[in-house]
C-alpha cells in the first residue's frame, strides 16, 4: 500500500475527509433544529465549517457560498487578536465588516477545539443571520444608511465565552441593543450547540485515528483539491483580463453610479483579482470587506471554469485578491456594508466579465444581480405582535452556451437558499395578501440563449398600516448580456394605491416607506442577460417562448425578429425580412484611441461618460444621461453614459481600459446600443 | 388460510406466502417485468405454488411502479387549475439551486407546464372564508381545453384549499363530469395542510403517476380474482402501513416508498418479537441502500421528503436512501480520488462477473475478488454462475491506475461503499442526536449481510440481526402490516388563548372521519385504534415538531408540557414563550392478524450445514473460513468468526472478531467480542 510518510493510505483518507464533512452536517442540522429564526432555518441563511488551527477552511458542506467564503478571515482576525490567549471552554464572537465580518446582521462564533495536551486542533465555526442586530430600523439594515453606527451593534472579534464562563456583561450590552432579544439569544444558543456537537464529533475523531493521521489526511485533501482548481488555471491563456461594472449609491437622493472594476491575470496556475481602480468606499450601503468580495471572484471562478468537487481552503489558494484601502471592495471604519450581498453579486459579475474573455463558452449572460431584500412591517392585530415580512424574490439567470437562463433563481453566491416563503405561510401569520406571483414576461435578455425571467410578486396590506422597505441594486442599471445577447430587465418596485402607481425617486432603494390598508406593493425582479446574437435565436424556440409567455409576441418581433402568424407559427418570409432589417439598423462607430481621455464624472461615484457628435446621438435615439452599452470583440459589454459634445461624428473616444474591456483597437467599429433606465426624477449627480 | 406478501421491485419481483396450517413461510424471486407489471406477480405467484386464491386471506402488495415513473420520467400528461394569480407557483417553486458552484445548472422543469396549466377566478383567505367565489361555467372552460385521453390526469390545487376544499370539491365534481373516468385529484384531499408550494407539488405528483397506478391495480386485481382471490389486495404505503388498492388508486403518492416501507414494517414487528426495541436498518440492493432508524420500536414518519427531484409531502418513513449497492460502480474522480457510486451497472449489464458485457468493478466485484461472495453464489432467482475472472480484471484495472493491488483496491471498493452507509446512517442518527451504539443493525436486502458488520465497526455497533429470508423481507412486511391512514387538519391556535374543549372537538372531529373510513374498508370498530398528534411550536419559530398525545393528555397544560418535553429532548433547550398549534394530526390503524414465524428446528447440526471451505480476505490477510448452509445451521450455537453463511438470495459475512448464534425463531445475531 503506497503510504506517505506517516502512513496514511487512501481509504483512511477517504473515510477521514468525509468524517469531517460529517461534522459539518451535523452542526448543520443542529443549527436548523434549534434556532428561533426563521430567516436561518427556513431560508438557510447560515453557514458552518471547520478550520484549522492556523485558520485554513477544512471541511463545509452544503453552505451559503456568500457566508462561508469569506469565512476563514474571520477566523484569522480572531485567532490574531486572541494569539496565544485561546484555552478549552473559549468562544469568540464578532460580526465586525472590518475585522473578520460580512454585514452586522451575519454574527459568527468560533470555538477553539483542543487534544488533550492543550494543543489547538481545530475551530468549529458558524456565521448566521440574525434578524436583528439593532440600528435604526427593525431588521437592521436600509437602503439609506449613510455609516455602520445606523446599521446596529458592532462586535469586533470578543471572547464572550471564556474557559466555559460567559461574559454576561457583554451579552446583556449586546442583547440591550437588539430587538426581540429572546430570539437573539436562542440564535446564540443554537450557534454554540452547533460548535459543541462538533467539538464531541472531532474529539471522537481523533481518538480512532489520531491527530497525526487526521492532519495529515487534512493536508492532503487541501492539497488535492488546490491542484484541481490550479490544473484549470493552467490550461488558461496568461494575460491580463479586464473589466468594469457598476453599484448604484444615491448621493443626497440623486443616483451617483459607482464604479467596480477588475483586472484579472492569469499567470501560469493562479490567477490574481485586483480592483484597483474601484471606487473609493461610499456613505452608503454599496461597500463590502476584501473577503466578500473574494468570495464573489471564487464563486464566479468556481462555478464557471470547475463545478463540482470539494470546496476548502485549498480551492482559494489559487487565488489572489487585490483592492484599494478604503474602497468598495475593502471597506474601513465608518462606511456602512449592509449591502455587501450586493457587492458581492458585483464582484460575480466583474469576475465573470473578464473570465468572458478568456473562457468565452462556459460563462453566461450576468445573472440577477441582488439579494433584493424586500421588507414589511408593523403590527399584527391579529396574532397581537410584530410582524417583519422578509422575501428576496431571485431574478432571473444569464443564457449559457447550453441552455437558457433559468427563470427566477438565486444568483450562484446564494447557493441553495429559498427566496420566497410559501404564500399561505405568509397569510397564515402576517396580515398581507398575495396577490399574484408570477413570471415576469419579457423580462428575459434576448439572446441566442434567452437569459431567465424574473418573477412579480405582489403583496396586499391587509392592515391599517406598515412600513415597507427595500435595498436593491441593478434596478436602474440592468444586468448585461454577453456575446451580443441583451441585458436583462431591471428590478423594479412600485405600490399600487388605489388608482395609482406609486414608484420611489430612488429606484431599488427605500426606507421605511409607510403603507396602508389595501395597498399593493409589486416587486418586479430582474432578468437574467441573454447570450449569443438574439436574431441567431431559433425561431421555432422564440415561437416556443411566446406560446410559454416568457416572451410577447411584440418583443419575439422587435427583439428576436421572429414573426408569428394568426396561428402562432413562425412566418419564414417576414421573420427573415424582419432579421436582416433590425441587422441593418444597428448602429456602430468608429474607435478613435486616446489615452489622454478622463472618461469619468461622478460626485461621490464615478461613472464612465460616452462623448457623443449631436448627430450621432439623434440617430442613435439617445439623449444626454442616456445609458448606453458598446459591443466589441470580447463578449461582455462596456456601459456609459451619453454626453452630447464636440465630438466627430461617426466616431467615438475609447481610453485604453475601455479598449481593452472591448478588444477593439484605434480605427475598429463598436456597436452602440441605448438602454432603458427608468425615471430618475432627481436626476445624477456630479 | 394462506397469507401472500408480493413486492414488485425495479428488478426482481419478490414473494411469501405463509400458510397458517403448516405454519410454514415460502420464499421465491422472479424477474420483474417492467411492461406489464403483472406477469412478473402471477409468476412469482406460479412459484409459490398460488395458481388458486380461493384460501388466500390477504394478498398484500408493495409496489414501486409509481416511484420509477417518476424516477424515469414516464408519468402521464398532467393540467394543473389553479387560483388566478398562480400559475407559476411549481415553476418558480422556492428558488433555491439545488447544485452548489455550478452556473450552467438548470431548473427542474415542473411536472405540469405552464402551458397546461389553467387559472381558474377564485381565491379563499387563510381561514377558508371566501374572498373571490368560484364560478362553475368558468370551470367548465378551463376543462374545455384539456385534451380528452387515458394518458391526461388533472390536479386541482386552490390556494388555502386545506382549510376549505369547497371550491376544489366544486372544481371536482365539474371535472367528473367531463372526463368521465379520467383521473383527476385536488390538493385537499392528497395532503389537506398549508404550505401550496409543496402541497400543490406533491398533487401533481399524483396525478402523475394516478393513470399508471390505476391501470396496474386494475389489472391486477382482475387477475387476481380469475385466480379465485375474493378479498381487497392490500397496498403498502409509504407510512409504513397498508391501504386498500381503491384508495391506493385514489392516492397513489403515498405509496412511493412501498418497497422500503415494508422492510421497515417488517423490522419493527421483529424487534417487537425478539425483544430489540432500538433498530437501525440496512436495507442493501442493486443500486441502493435505503437506512432507517427506529427507537423504542416507533417508525419515524415525517413528511419533509423528496423524490427524484420533487418534493413528496406526504406522510412516510424517514429512510435515508445513498447510492451504494451491490451494482455500485468504482471510479476515480480528478485528483484520483477512489469513489463508490452513485452511478450503478444496474441489472443490465450489471456487474463485471454477471457476464453481460459490464467492465467496471463494482462493490459486488469486489466480493467476489475476496471471496466473500462464491463464484456459485447463490444470487437471487436460482444459483447464478459468477465469473472470477473477469472481476479480477475489473478491478486490477482499475487498481493498476493508483498503485493498488487487486485484494487492496477490492477491499477499499467495499470500505468506501461502507462509509457512505455509514455517513447515511450518521445523517439518521448522530445528526438527530441519537447514539447508534445504542442500536442493534438490522440488515437485509440481498447485499445487506454482506456488509453488516464492517458499518457496525465503524460506528461502533456491537449486534447485527439478520432476519430469516433477507432477500424477501420487505415482501413479508406488506403481508403483516395494519391499515394506516394518516389525518392532518391545518389551524392555527395560540395555546395561551385556547380552551381544551374546544382543542378536543377537533381532534373528536377527525377521529369520527377516521373510523367512518375504517369501517366503510371492512375494519371492524374493535380494531380500530386512533392516536393522536400535534405539530406544535413556539411562537415566533416557524418550524413546527409533531408531538404525540397519549389519552392521558386531557388540558392545554398537558400539551404544553408535552411539547416541551419534545422540544427539549431534541434541541436541548426549552422557552417560557407562548406555543402554537400549527396542525391537528391523527394516525388511523385498522389492525389484522399477522402470521407467525415459527421456532427454528432443534435437530441441526453444525456438521450438516458446513458445505465448503475458502480463504476470505479480512483486513489485510486471506483467512480459512468455512462455510455454511444457513438454512440449516443448528439454533443457540454460538460459532466464531471468520464464517460465512449463504443461503437464497444473500450472504452473511461474519469477521473475525465477530461472534454468530442462530435465535429461537432462525434470526441470526452477530455480535462483536
Amino acid at each position: 500500500m503506497p503510504d506517505t510518510a506517516i502512513g496514511i493510505d487512501p481509504i483512511t483518507l477517504e473515510v477521514i475527509c468525509e468524517s469531517l464533512i460529517a461534522v459539518v452536517r451535523e452542526m448543520r442540522a443542529t443549527i436548523i433544529r434549534a434556532s428561533y429564526s426563521s430567516v436561518i432555518y427556513e431560508f438557510d441563511d447560515f453557514s458552518c465549517a471547520l478550520f484549522g488551527p492556523d485558520g485554513e477552511m477544512v471541511a463545509q458542506s452544503w453552505d451559503h457560498p456568500g457566508h462561508v467564503l469569506p469565512l476563514p478571515w474571520g477566523v484569522r482576525c480572531g485567532l490574531q487578536d486572541f494569539a496565544g490567549d485561546l484555552h478549552p471552554g473559549d468562544a469568540i464572537l464578532l460580526n465586525d465588516p472590518y475585522r473578520g465580518g460580512t454585514h452586522l446582521n451575519d454574527v459568527t462564533l468560533l470555538c477553539p477545539v483542543f487534544d488533550d495536551a492543550g494543543k489547538l486542533m481545530f475551530f468549529p465555526a458558524v456565521r448566521a443571520h440574525w434578524v436583528d442586530v439593532g440600528g435604526m430600523v427593525p431588521g437592521s439594515y436600509s437602503g439609506l444608511s449613510s455609516n455602520i453606527y445606523q446599521e446596529g451593534v458592532r462586535i469586533p472579534p470578543i471572547k464572550i465565552i471564556s474557559r466555559g464562563e460567559v461574559n454576561r456583561a457583554a451579552m446583556m450590552l449586546l442583547m440591550a441593543n437588539m430587538r426581540v432579544p429572546e430570539e437573539r439569544e436562542g440564535d446564540f444558543h443554537a450557534s454554540l450547540g452547533a460548535c459543541k456537537v462538533a467539538e464531541q464529533r472531532i474529539h471522537r475523531l481523533v481518538a480512532k485515528y489520531s491527530m497525526e493521521k487526521v492532519r495529515e489526511a487534512v493536508r492532503i485533501n487541501l492539497d488535492r483539491t488546490e491542484r484541481r482548481l490550479r490544473d484549470r488555471i493552467r490550461e488558461l491563456p496568461d494575460g491580463d483580463y479586464l473589466y468594469e461594472d457598476y453599484l448604484e449609491f444615491y448621493n443626497q437622493g440623486r443616483l451617483d453610479p459607482v464604479l467596480a472594476r477588475i483586472k484579472l491575470t492569469v499567470a501560469g496556475d493562479q490567477l490574481i483579482a485586483d480592483f484597483a481602480g474601484t471606487n473609493p468606499q461610499v456613505p452608503g450601503v454599496v461597500n463590502c470587506s476584501l473577503a466578500v468580495a473574494g468570495a464573489g471572484v471564487f464563486v464566479a471562478v468556481k462555478a464557471t471554469l470547475d463545478p463540482g468537487g470539494t470546496v476548502n481552503e485549498g480551492a482559494f489558494r489559487p487565488i489572489t485578491l487585490k483592492a484599494p484601502e478604503a474602497s468598495i471592495f475593502d471597506v474601513r471604519n465608518d462606511a456602512p456594508a449592509g449591502a455587501h450581498g450586493e457587492v458581492r453579486k458585483r464582484a460575480v459579475s466583474l469576475t465573470m466579465g473578464a473570465l468572458a474573455q478568456v473562457i468565452p463558452d462556459l460563462v453566461s449572460g450576468d445573472l440577477c444581480g441582488s439579494s433584493f431584500p424586500n421588507a414589511i412591517g408593523g403590527w399584527n392585530r391579529r396574532r397581537n405582535r410584530q410582524y417583519v415580512y422578509y422575501e428576496s424574490p431571485a431574478g432571473g439567470n444569464g443564457g449559457f452556451a447550453g441552455g437558457d437562463g433559468p427563470n427566477a433563481f438565486v444568483n450562484i453566491d446564494f447557493g441553495n437558499l429559498p427566496s420566497i416563503h410559501n404564500v399561505e405561510s405568509i397569510e397564515n401569520e402576517m396580515p398581507l395578501l398575495v396577490e399574484g406571483c408570477a413570471l415576469r414576461i419579457d423580462g428575459g435578455g434576448e439572446g441566442r440563449q434567452r437569459g431567465g425571467v424574473g418573477m412579480v410578486r405582489q403583496i396586499r396590506v391587509m392592515d391599517t398600516e406598515a412600513s415597507y422597505s427595500v435595498l436593491s441594486d441593478r434596478a436602474v442599471i440592468p444586468p448585461w448580456g454577453v456575446h451580443g445577447g441583451a441585458g436583462g430587465a431591471p428590478y423594479h418596485l412600485s405600490v399600487v394605491r388605489d388608482a395609482d402607481t406609486v414608484t420611489f425617486d430612488t429606484p431599488g432603494k427605500v426606507t421605511g416607506y409607510p403603507v396602508y390598508l389595501d395597498d399593493v406593493v409589486v416587486m418586479r425582479s430582474s432578468g437574467g442577460g441573454g447570450y449569443g446574437d438574439p436574431l441567431d435565436r431559433d425561431a421555432d424556440l422564440v415561437r416556443l417562448d411566446v406560446v410559454h409567455g416568457y416572451v410577447s409576441a411584440e418583443r419575439a418581433a422587435a427583439g428576436y425578429g421572429v414573426v408569428l402568424d394568426a396561428r402562432d407559427a413562425v412566418d419564414a418570409a417576414a421573420t427573415a425580412a424582419r432579421r436582416a432589417a433590425i441587422r441593418q439598423a444597428r448602429f456602430h462607430l468608429r474607435v478613435v484611441a486616446d489615452d489622454a481621455l478622463d472618461a469619468y464624472i461622478g460626485a461621490k461615484g464615478r461613472r464612465r461618460v460616452v462623448d457623443l457628435s449631436g448627430p450621432d446621438a439623434a440617430a442613435l435615439g439617445a439623449k444626454a444621461g442616456d445609458l448606453v452599452e458598446l459591443l466589441g470583440a470580447n463578449p461582455a459589454p462596456l456601459r456609459g453614459w451619453v454626453r452630447i459634445s464636440e465630438a466627430t461624428e461617426g466616431e467615438v473616444r475609447l481610453d485604453e481600459f475601455a479598449r481593452s474591456v472591448l478588444r477593439c483597437a484605434d480605427g475598429d467599429a463598436v456597436q452602440l446600443r441605448l438602454l432603458a433606465m427608468p425615471p430618475l426624477p432627481n436626476g445624477m449627480a456630479g | 388460510m394462506l397469507w401472500v406478501g408480493i413486492d414488485v421491485g425495479g428488478t426482481f419481483t419478490d414473494g411469501v406466502v405463509y400458510d397458517d396450517a403448516t405454519q410454514r413461510f415460502t420464499f421465491a424471486k422472479a424477474a420483474s417485468t417492467p411492461g406489464s407489471p403483472t406477469d412478473g406477480v402471477l409468476a412469482v405467484l406460479d412459484m409459490l405454488d398460488c395458481r388458486d386464491l380461493g384460501a388466500v386471506a390477504r394478498v398484500c402488495h408493495g409496489v414501486t411502479i409509481g416511484t420509477n415513473a417518476i424516477l424515469e420520467k414516464k408519468g402521464a400528461e398532467v393540467w394543473m387549475l389553479v387560483t388566478r394569480g398562480f400559475r407559476d407557483v411549481l415553476e418558480i417553486g422556492r428558488t433555491n439551486r439545488p447544485v452548489l458552484y455550478d452556473l450552467r445548472t438548470l431548473k427542474t422543469p415542473p411536472l405540469a407546464p405552464r402551458t397546461h396549466t389553467l387559472e381558474v377566478t377564485e381565491r379563499l383567505l387563510f381561514d377558508g372564508s371566501v374572498r373571490q367565489p368560484i364560478d362553475a361555467a368558468q370551470v367548465d372552460e378551463c376543462l374545455a381545453a384539456i385534451p380528452d385521453r387515458p394518458d391526461v390526469a388533472v390536479a386541482i390545487c386552490f390556494l388555502h384549499s386545506y382549510a376549505n376544499p369547497a371550491h376544489e370539491q366544486l372544481a371536482l365534481a365539474c371535472a367528473e363530469a367531463a372526463r368521465p373516468g379520467g383521473f383527476v385529484c385536488t390538493s385537499s384531499d392528497v395532503l389537506p395542510q398549508f404550505r401550496e408550494v409543496e402541497r400543490f407539488g406533491t398533487t401533481v405528483l399524483n396525478a402523475y403517476i394516478g393513470p399508471l397506478m390505476q391501470r396496474y391495480l386494475d389489472t391486477l386485481s382482475d387477475a387476481l380474482r380469475q385466480r379465485a382471490y375474493r378479498h381487497d389486495v392490500f397496498i403498502m404505503t409509504s407510512n409504513g402501513g397498508v391501504s386498500t388498492a381503491d384508495r391506493a388508486k385514489r392516492l397513489p403518492v403515498a405509496t412511493v416508498l412501498s418497497g422500503p416501507a415494508g422492510g421497515v414494517a417488517a423490522a419493527v414487528r421483529l424487534g417487537e418479537q425478539r425483544g430489540f426495541a432500538n433498530l437501525i436498518t440496512c436495507d442493501m440492493g442493486g443500486t441502493s441502500t435505503d437506512v432507517c432508524l427506529i427507537e423504542q420500536l416507533r417508525i419515524p414518519v415525517t413528511d419533509q421528503q423528496r423524490i427524484g427531484d420533487y418534493a413528496n409531502r406526504t406522510p412516510q418513513i424517514e429512510i435515508n436512501a445513498v447510492g451504494a449497492g451491490g451494482g455500485s460502480i468504482a471510479w476515480l474522480a480528478p485528483g484520483d480520488i477512489l469513489m463508490v457510486g452513485p452511478q450503478s451497472a444496474g441489472a443490465d449489464p450489471g456487474p463485471a462477473c454477471y457476464r453481460k458485457g459490464g467492465t467496471e468493478p463494482t462493490v459486488t466485484d469486489a466480493n467476489l475478488v475476496l471471496n466473500r461472495l462464491s463464484p456459485e453464489s447463490p444470487l437471487a432467482g436460482g444459483r447464478v454462475a459468477l465469473d472470477l475472472g473477469l472481476a479480477t480484471q475489473a478491478v486490477t484495472r482499475l487498481g493498476r491506475s493508483i498503485g493498488l493491488d487487486a485484494p487492496t483496491l477490492a477491499g477499499g471498493i467495499i470500505r468506501i461503499a461502507v462509509a457512505r452507509m455509514v455517513s447515511a446512517i450518521k445523517e439518521i442518527s448522530i445528526a438527530n442526536g441519537y447514539d447508534p451504539r445504542d442500536f442493534s443493525l438490522l440488515a437485509y436486502g440481498g447485499a445487506g449481510p454482506m456488509h453488516a458488520t464492517a458499518i457496525a465497526d465503524e460506528l461502533e455497533m456491537t449486534r447485527v440481526l439478520v432476519p430469516v429470508g433477507p432477500g424477501n423481507f420487505a415482501a413479508f412486511g406488506s403481508m403483516i402490516s395494519d391499515l394506516r391512514r394518516d389525518y392532518a387538519r391545518t389551524r392555527t391556535v395560540n395555546l395561551a388563548t385556547a380552551a381544551w374543549s374546544d382543542l378536543d372537538a377537533v381532534f373528536a372531529e377527525i377521529e369520527a372521519q377516521a373510523r367512518r373510513d375504517l369501517l366503510a374498508e371492512g375494519v371492524p370498530a374493535s380494531r380500530i385504534v386512533l392516536s393522536r398528534t400535534a405539530g406544535m411550536r413556539y411562537l415566533g419559530q416557524s418550524w413546527e415538531l409533531h408531538v404525540e398525545l397519549p389519552a392521558s393528555i386531557d388540558s392545554v397544560a398537558g400539551m404544553q408540557a408535552a411539547f416541551a418535553d419534545v422540544h427539549d429532548r431534541r434541541f436541548g433547550h426549552r422557552s417560557s414563550g407562548s406555543v402554537e398549534i400549527v396542525n391537528f394530526r391523527l394516525v388511523a390503524r385498522g389492525e389484522v392478524d399477522k402470521p407467525e414465524p415459527p421456532p427454528w428446528p432443534t435437530d441441526f447440526t453444525l456438521a450438516e450445514a458446513a458445505f465448503d471451505a475458502r480463504q476470505v480476505w479480512f483486513d489485510g490477510a486471506w483467512l480459512d473460513t468455512p462455510v455454511y448452509d444457513r438454512a440449516r445451521l443448528p439454533a443457540n450455537l454460538r460459532m466464531s468468526g471468520p464464517l460465512v453463511f449463504e443461503e437464497g438470495g444473500a450472504t452473511t459475512i461474519v469477521p473475525p472478531r465477530w461472534s454468530a448464534v442462530v435465535l429461537d425463531h432462525g434470526e441470526l445475531l452477530l455480535e462483536r467480542d
